[in-house]
């Protein structure tokens, strides 16, 4: 019998559907806020909101940065961070201007900016990978670097010739959908199948979550560490198109600066957590165009873009703050505020409650079956039986607790 | 001697004496008193930064706020001080220490009871705070001449023929050293920073000793707001943008660990004087100015690659010295 053969672990993971689990997925939370956005937007004006072009324009605006922010998760996902990246979009568009104006074909001019963007992300990875200097320290110094070149090269001036169909991808729409967020989608989906269904992106995972145990299982971490950071240069490259495309094109020394922010502010709203190996690439996705929407929205309502920020910063705290709203949480709070931070207390409460529960679900399996013994009359009989115990005991408990601290009190005075 | 060149931050004394040396040859201008005193008066601002970001570094913490704390008490001491000429100069001080701690306090609250990752919290914050500065400040400007003598003397005014800013940094200085070296609580934090298990084990509370880190870093980017605005005579909510990471940077050419339990005040010291240095070095150069932000990364790229080279060589001797032993 099935039953009486030794217990082989099931390698296969694979959870059945459920519905009740995937309603309260955090990708499904961001879905809900999107829809909550939309219907106040919606509500607020509707005269605006149902017309094509206004949704059309929200988007355009809000996927600027959109090509960082997927390379930004896989960065987030080694639990490394890139703050160079809005330094490093400059500079590959400064790469790309100065090549076109000078009479350079455009597409030979855009793939020498993106080759930049590969550049300095393979700078940025030789140091975090190889020479093994914290993240946060390379790139802060060398978005410092970054900027201070294109400083160097394009001084005051500003760089006005790029090929035209930048400016198809910030402004443009293909037939109703804008032509920045098909490219968007289609990034997404080649993001998605690296992450989600190659031996790459399940080596990201394990670098994630812990980078000694990935050496020791045959991966060559360093190695994973620079892809990834030249995939990161190659998106800044690729975002300097959407950027200038956005801007009208035009780029400047000054321009783009906060974007590795707001860049880390979406994928931390996407839930891709920043101490790695946590993350999926759909909720970046979705919490790009919630920021979109609600940057628009607050704009409509008549809050001017430097409170915006207010906003910015509160969201990205709150998507923080709710994953380590948990259950150990609860029982601190629970443990300080009514046991006295006394743990026989606590201890006497949750036995109790465990134990009405399990009553409590006879009681429901009685009444199903049709019980007519007065089973259902003793069980609840017993529930308020243990209830009162309980309560007297904490009150005692507690009683005692006083009685010591004022007796040690009176000893010590 | 042997003492001196067993100074932990010895190599950063070479450098800046190195440092010093080519400065001297190639622009002799910059060392009369008077470019010395205003170099050093122009960057006293990154002391008050530079040290309380050291005390977050410390913990294995980093506050990507302090630019934006800058601003917000900045703005708020110059806009009442102009409207309330007759207050004493002494209650903006306070002002501003309270501003400060109060968004210190927050940030401390939210890594260290809430257990939020400290980038992304401060991260955060800096929107929150830059937010309210602009809120507070409506987008005005403040100039000199809406800016109270007594107000300004708080950063300008010679005592001994030095700015009395340099003073209070001075004081900072010195009590930072004393704190962090002889006090328990300064101890708690570089406990909390090498080994947060034993230091639990040892009866030390993480959550509170974070949360003290953070408020001082507050407290003195809160200072550090006021003087600004008295230093430079200007205010506008845009002051002291992506000052958090100048100050970081100046820890990390200190010689401060960004993975926390290491760094000294006296590193932090030397760091401070190669980063302003560096900067007059470079705006003294003609036609240089513009190189200043690459060059700075470039330094301190080299300085930390150069640091860790230096951590693994003593590490790998002090490996050959066991085996040598055994």
């Amino acid at each position: 019998m099935a039953e009486n053969k030794a217990a082989v672990r099931d390698l296969t993971v694979k959870e059945g559907f459920q519905l009740s689990k995937f309603l309260v997925k955090w990708e499904m939370i961001l879905v809900y806020i999107l829809i909550l956005i939309n219907l106040i937007l919606a509500v607020a004006r509707p005269g605006l909101y149902f017309n094509i072009g206004t949704i059309q324009s929200i988007i355009q605006s809000g996927l600027d940065l959109s090509p960082m922010v997927m390379g930004m998760v896989f960065v987030l996902m080694l639990g490394d961070i890139d703050v160079s990246i809005a330094s490093n979009m400059v500079l590959s568009g400064m790469t790309t201007g100065l090549l076109y104006q000078n009479g350079t074909p455009g597409i030979v001019a855009v793939l020498a900016g993106i080759l930049t963007g590969a550049v300095c992300g393979a700078f940025n990875g030789v140091l975090v990978g190889y020479v093994k200097m914290p993240a946060v320290i390379v790139t802060i110094s060398t978005s410092m670097l970054f900027r201070g070149i294109v400083e160097i090269i394009l001084d005051v001036n500003s760089l006005k010739n790029f090929p035209a169909f930048y400016n198809a991808i910030g402004w443009r729409n293909w037939w109703i959908f804008p032509i920045c967020m098909v490219l968007y989608i289609i990034i997404t989906v080649i993001f998605y199948f690296i992450l989600h269904r190659s031996t790459f992106g399940r080596k990201l995972y394990i670098v994630g979550n812990n980078p000694v145990t990935a050496q020791y299982s045959g991966i060559r971490v360093e190695r994973v560490k620079l892809i990834v950071f030249i995939l990161m240069g190659v998106m800044a490259g690729i975002g300097s198109i959407f950027f200038v495309g956005r801007m009208g094109g035009g780029l400047s020394s000054s321009m783009g600066t906060g974007y590795e922010m707001d860049t880390i502010a979406i994928c931390v709203l996407g839930g891709v957590s920043t101490n790695g190996g946590k993350g999926k690439v759909y909720g970046p996705f979705i919490s790009t165009f919630i920021m979109a929407f609600l940057l628009y929205t607050l704009g409509l309502i008549g809050v001017d873009a430097n409170t915006r920020k207010i906003v910015t910063g509160i969201v990205l705290l709150i998507a923080v703050l709710i994953p380590s709203v948990n259950r150990q949480l609860i029982a601190d709070v629970k443990l300080k505020v009514l046991y006295k931070n006394n743990k026989n207390i606590e201890a006497l409460n949750v036995k109790t409650a465990a134990e009405v529960k399990e009553l409590k679900a006879e009681i429901a399996r009685l009444r199903k079956s049709g019980d007519p013994d007065g089973k259902i009359r003793k069980a609840e009989e017993r529930i308020v039986s243990l209830q009162n115990t309980c309560k007297e005991k904490t009150a005692q408990m507690k009683a005692e607790l006083e009685e010591n601290a004022r007796k040690n009190k009176e000893r010590f005075s | 001697m042997k003492k001196v060149f067993g100074y932990r931050n010895i190599g950063l004394v070479f450098g800046l004496i190195g440092l010093m040396i080519l400065a001297g040859i190639i622009t002799p201008s910059m060392f009369s008193l008077n470019t010395i005193i205003s170099m050093l008066r122009n960057n006293a601002v990154y002391v008050f930064l530079a040290m309380g970001m050291m005390v977050v570094l410390v913990t294995g913490g980093i506050d990507l706020s302090v630019g934006s704390i800058l601003a917000l008490s900045g703005v708020v001491c110059t806009s009442l001080m102009s409207s309330h000429m007759e207050i004493p100069n002494f209650v903006w001080v306070l002002l501003s220490l309270v501003i400060g701690i109060i968004c210190g306090a927050f940030n401390g609250f939210v890594v260290g009871y809430l257990k939020v990752v400290p980038m992304i919290a401060t991260l955060g914050t800096m929107y929150i705070y830059r937010g309210f500065a602009f809120l507070l400040s409506g987008g005005n400007w403040w100039f000199p001449h809406q800016i109270s003598e007594g107000y300004q003397a708080w950063a300008g005014k010679q005592i001994l023929g030095v700015p009395s800013i340099l003073w209070i940094a001075a004081v900072v200085f010195l009590t930072a050293y004393w704190y962090l070296s002889y006090r328990t609580t300064g101890r708690r934090i570089y406990a909390i920073g090498t080994n947060v298990e034993s230091a639990k084990v040892a009866g030390i509370k993480e959550a509170r000793v974070r949360f003290l880190a953070f408020v001082i870093c507050g407290a003195l980017a809160g200072i550090s707001g006021m003087l600004y605005t008295a230093n430079y005579a200007m205010c506008t909510y845009t002051i002291g943008d992506g000052y958090e990471l100048q100050a970081i940077a100046i820890c990390i050419l200190g010689g401060v660990s960004i993975t926390g339990g290491r760094g000294t005040v006296d590193g932090v010291f030397i760091g401070w004087l190669m980063m302003s240095v560096i900067t007059q070095f470079i705006s003294l150069l003609p036609g240089l100015s513009v190189w200043q932000k690459a060059l700075q990364g470039a330094i301190i790229i080299a300085a930390v690659f150069l640091n860790i080279a230096m951590a693994r060589s003593s590490e790998k001797r002090f490996l050959k010295e066991r085996g040598a032993l055994l």
